[in-house]
């Protein structure tokens, strides 16, 4: 494992990729830690030790938790990755809706890029939507309930004006950090700084809890988070095997082909990206509520008790569903059978017992789509199944917590993907992997 | 004086920011490389605009940095 660690370093391609990608987390973590123009850093900390100390519900526990902890110090990097992600799913979403956006998908690559164009600048528009609601809401002291001191002392509008707009270059920065590593580092950029937030928090928590809840609750804890990392590993490896047959070709004077392989199909087709879509999705109504202000309206009652409330029953059904629905989703759009399909044909491979062509991607439709359901359901339950016992054991805690089922499949997804990216270029020159 | 200097200077530099950043090929970068698929990375020789672009990025970046860091301090003392 060290030796291959030693490999890697010592080869100097992966070993620029790799330092660079450290680079870009160290910046991200710096910006995290740098507080907003016009914040007072005194006011913070006291109201997040109050906030500690007091068990009320934390109102942004996922951006907070998905930001790294930047978004409650109201820190130049407060909003993280979010509004990119959230951009992303809704550009994703109306290209089912919208003919326009549709025919650019099928253009194909110079489609594509236009559509990537437009995530970018609907990212900044959340961005500035949704920092003005998070100033408005610091202002009006409702970030921190029940902490009187003031977090932005000055009271001119200009003050204001000037952190929403560098509250909105950050994000832009955060996006550009992201797609830089996504560029000329390794593994994918949002979801590496996803990981970065996430592991950021995790030896505070973790400490919190050893301190007010004693010995026994965090070795449960860490327990449960165990066996969550065992399980997702276990089915993030899982895949059927199609077995494909190759024919015999004769280029020239050489025999080609003739050989026996088989299609890998992971019944977790999807990876993390439908528990990232889903959470950040049930966000956006709180997002929405938050925007409009009027705290008393029957709709946001209903909002926060039944969509926002993560110990509600109907919060959970929901995260369910809604992991579910995006693993069908995410895999419809990554997996083309038909493509696959006339690859095949055209390197005169087939399924045995199965034409090729049509039928062939109406077999691999059929797998794919049987194999998924159980794929989507574990993911669910993995997602959803910490909210019960953790909130039988603790009061208050919730699944955006990082020992909680969201964090840790995240983690761990991220981390797997991340370290077989590292390997395969690993493998280019030498077969030692971290992987055995 | 110097506050609202810095103040003006930051509101700058974040717009010419978010500006110079939107004005990147987004390179199927991000999530939407995970949508979609096979964005792979095609004529990523990057070109002579995409290289200033990122030095000027860069540049504007640390100006935007340094206007924040002395803010704070300004305002703190």
């Amino acid at each position: 494992m060290l030796q291959a660690f030693a490999a890697a370093f010592r080869t100097p391609d992966l070993r620029r990729k790799l330092l660079f990608s450290l680079a870009i987390i160290a910046v991200y973590r710096l910006g995290a830690a740098v507080p907003g123009p016009g914040v007072s850093v005194e006011a913070i900390n006291s109201c997040l030790e109050q906030a500690q100390a007091g068990s009320q519900r934390d109102v942004y526990s996922l951006v907070n938790l998905f930001s790294g902890g930047a978004l409650l110090r109201l820190s130049i990097f407060a909003l993280g990755i979010m509004p990119y992600i959230t951009a992303s799913i809704i550009v994703q979403l109306l290209v089912v809706v919208i003919p326009r956006f549709e025919q650019l998908k099928k253009e194909g690559q110079s489609g594509q890029q236009k559509l990537t164009q437009y995530t970018r600048y609907l990212t900044i528009a959340l961005a500035v939507l949704q920092s003005t609601g998070i100033i408005a809401l610091a202002r009006s002291g409702q970030l921190f309930p029940g902490c009187q001191q003031e977090i932005i002392p000055s009271e001119s509008i200009w003050t204001t004006v000037v952190l929403v707009i560098a509250l909105t270059a950050g994000t832009a920065v955060i996006m550009w950090l992201g797609e830089l590593l996504t560029e000329k580092g390794i593994g994918n950029g949002m979801s590496v700084l996803i990981f970065t937030s996430i592991a950021a928090r995790i030896p505070a928590e973790g400490g919190s809890i050893l301190q007010t809840r004693g010995g026994v609750v965090f070795a449960v804890v860490c327990a449960f988070a165990l066996l969550i990392i065992g399980a997702v590993v276990y089915v993030e490896q899982a895949q059927r095997r199609i077995p494909v047959q190759y024919a015999k070709r004769m280029v020239g004077r050489r025999m080609y082909g003739g050989t026996s392989t088989y299609l890998p199909l992971k019944v977790n087709q999807a990876g993390v990206i439908p528990v990232i879509f889903a959470s950040s999705l049930l966000y956006l109504p709180q997002l929405i509520t938050q925007l409009q202000g009027d705290e008393t309206g029957p709709v946001r009652q209903f909002f926060e008790n039944y969509v926002i409330d993560q110990s509600n029953a109907v919060h959970v059904a929901l995260y369910f569903g809604l992991i579910v629905f995006f693993t069908y989703f995410y895999v419809s759009i990554t997996f083309n059978p038909e493509e696959r399909a006339d690859d095949m044909k055209r390197y005169g491979g087939f399924i045995p017992g199965i034409r090729p062509g049509r039928p062939t991607a109406e077999y691999l439709q059929y797998v794919l789509s049987r194999i998924t359901l159980p794929g989507s359901i574990y993911l669910g339950i993995v997602a959803v199944l910490p909210n019960f016992f953790l909130s039988i054991t603790q009061q208050g805690a919730n699944q955006n917590f990082p020992f909680g089922g969201t964090a840790v499949l995240i983690m761990v997804g991220v981390g797997l993907e991340t370290v077989k990216q590292i390997e395969t270029q690993l493998n280019q020159r030498n077969y030692e992997g971290f992987l055995k | 004086m110097v506050e609202l200097v810095l103040n003006v200077l930051l509101v700058l530099a974040s717009v010419l920011l978010v500006v110079l950043i939107l004005l990147h090929r987004g390179k199927g970068g991000g999530l939407s490389s995970m949508f979609g698929g096979a964005v792979s990375s095609q004529l990523s020789g990057s070109s002579v605009v995409e290289k200033n672009l990122n030095r000027l990025t860069v540049f504007t970046g640390f100006v935007w940095a340094i206007c924040i860091v002395t803010l704070g301090i300004l305002l703190k003392v």
